[in-house]
């Protein structure tokens, strides 16, 4: 950070560049040591105060409050050899100690805020997932005693018409479309199944490949979302809803990221059990979530996980979703990383300790896993 | 001729469930929640009772309860359209754990039913 000496600026305007900190904290130091007036050296107290504040609003991080200190020091000295250190020193203690009480204060009180804004927002979208869970068995459980008559009668006429009859063949249609009403119900009980506390074997093909199918039916249609060929069985400790959420999640964005771009819109889920690396005690499992839309710039991708960063509009998107996901990723001692270029796409891949130790390799126990869009 | 009695809140389904029970040559008594079964224990003695498990007034759990607090013989069969997910007063799994017969979830297909019905009357 260069040293900036005194350009005029009226202290008080809204500055854009940490520079700016950098040359009102200067002129703030230089008129503390230069002045004799009591009221010169009281209104440095106070734009001291306000120099803090200013940079915990504009984010400044904490390591670089030190830098700039130097810098403003380096400043004087060159500005002013005739001062002595002891001169100096004595001056801007009382300007200095209040704008490191405002910072520190200010940055504890946002510190605050923000972790009370993210462990509310966690909560909010626990209960929510959990008012959705309740709400889909409930409608699931009745469902299923309306289709259990529907079924039931339907059985019942078929004995009262001729067997190649129209009408046979009409009930045949009834049975076909409540025996697949029946297997929705059942796959939205499972989804909302209630969430255990603790981590458990978690066979993750059953989980995705059902994820996804729930998945495809909320996607717009010139989206395709495919599972990849992968190994008929994968365990990890986990927790199913986590998993689910997970997919779910990194699915959404990915159509998000897709939305718009283009018409041949393809998202990838792929399930791979890989030996471990040098630096793994064990294999891992490693999900992947590939799309082809518009991809991530460097800055982004750097900030992707950060909680409340988020790129799509205002009401889309909290923020928390990756930073969510990212928290329940290391939660099962695992890890999340990203590949993206801009314009070319982004894969995401979680690796999670494989359990049970065997590495069948791809499509080694289970015929190909690729369904139909 | 064997009885069975059977209780569910859902008027159609019971309706159903008689039905198809009496196409296959059993007696069937029907009551419309726990409570009501109870009282019409009191003066008939069933072979088998099939209960839906979440009913408004006195449910499925309830009925296998007392019955069990009574030491009744009958045999019992828990029906629901529920599974795990809903919490564990209304699922099979705690009727399977209270020691019923066998469970049925809904809706169930004329074979399934016929098999259940063969495995707990003539085990």
């Amino acid at each position: 950070m260069p040293p900036s000496s005194s350009t005029g600026m009226n202290e008080s305007a809204a500055l854009d560049s940490d520079d700016d900190i950098t040359a009102r904290y200067t002129r703030l130091l230089l008129r503390a040591a230069l002045t004799n007036d009591p009221l010169t050296t009281e209104q440095a107290l106070i734009d001291a105060a306000a120099l803090g504040r200013d940079m915990v609003k504009r984010e400044f991080p904490l390591e670089e409050v030190s830098e700039v200190h130097h810098a403003a020091l380096v400043a004087l000295a060159e500005a002013h050899p005739e001062l002595s250190l002891i001169a100096v020193a004595d001056k801007i203690t009382a300007p200095l100690m209040e704008a490191y009480m405002a910072y520190s204060l200010a940055f504890r009180e946002q510190l605050e805020h923000r972790t009370h804004t993210i462990l509310s927002a966690r909560l909010d979208q626990i209960r929510r997932l959990e008012a959705i869970g309740t709400l889909a068995s409930g409608v699931a459980h009745e469902f299923n005693n309306i289709l259990g008559s529907i079924i039931g009668f339907s059985e019942l006429l078929t004995d009262e018409v001729q067997p190649d009859s129209s009408g046979a063949r009409y009930l045949g249609h009834i049975l076909k479309s409540s025996f697949k009403a029946r297997d929705l119900t059942t796959r939205l009980l499972d989804f909302a199944r209630s969430v255990p506390e603790t981590l458990e074997p978690v066979n993750v093909v059953p989980v995705i490949s059902e994820t996804i199918e729930l998945l495809r039916a909320t996607l717009p249609v010139h989206i395709r979302l495919i599972m990849e060929e992968g190994p008929g069985q994968a365990w990890v400790m986990a927790e199913h809803g986590q998993i689910q959420q997970i997919i779910m999640n990194l699915c959404i964005n990915a159509a998000d990221a897709i939305q718009g771009q283009r018409r041949d819109g393809l998202i990838r889920v792929g399930i791979d059990i890989r030996p471990p690396a040098t630096d793994q005690p064990g294999p891992i499992v490693r999900l992947s979530v590939t799309d082809n839309g518009e991809g991530m710039t460097p800055e982004i991708q750097a900030r992707i996980f950060d909680p409340f960063f988020t790129t799509k509009p205002p009401g889309k998107g909290t923020g928390l979703g990756l930073s969510v996901i990212h928290g329940l990723v290391t939660g099962m001692g695992g890890t999340i990383t990203l590949e993206s270029a801009s314009g070319a796409g982004t894969r995401f891949s979680i690796d999670l300790p494989a359990l049970g130790g065997h590495t069948p390799g791809p499509g080694h126990t289970a015929p190909p896993k690729d369904l139909p869009p | 001729m064997t009885t069975i009695l059977v209780v569910d809140d859902d008027n159609t389904f019971r309706t159903m469930l008689q039905e198809m029970l009496g196409k296959e040559g059993f007696r069937v008594l029907v009551a419309a929640s726990g409570t009501q079964a109870l009282t019409l224990l009191e003066s008939q003695s069933p072979d088998l009772i099939m209960t839906d498990i979440l009913m408004p007034d006195g449910d499925g759990i309830e009925l296998i309860n007392t019955l069990n607090q009574r030491n009744s013989p009958i045999p019992i069969i828990a029906m629901s359209g529920g599974r795990r997910s809903i919490s564990l007063e209304f699922n099979l799994e705690s009727a399977e754990l209270m020691g019923v017969k066998a469970t049925l979830p809904k809706p169930f297909t004329r074979e399934a039913l016929r098999r259940v019905l063969g495995e707990t009357l003539h085990p």
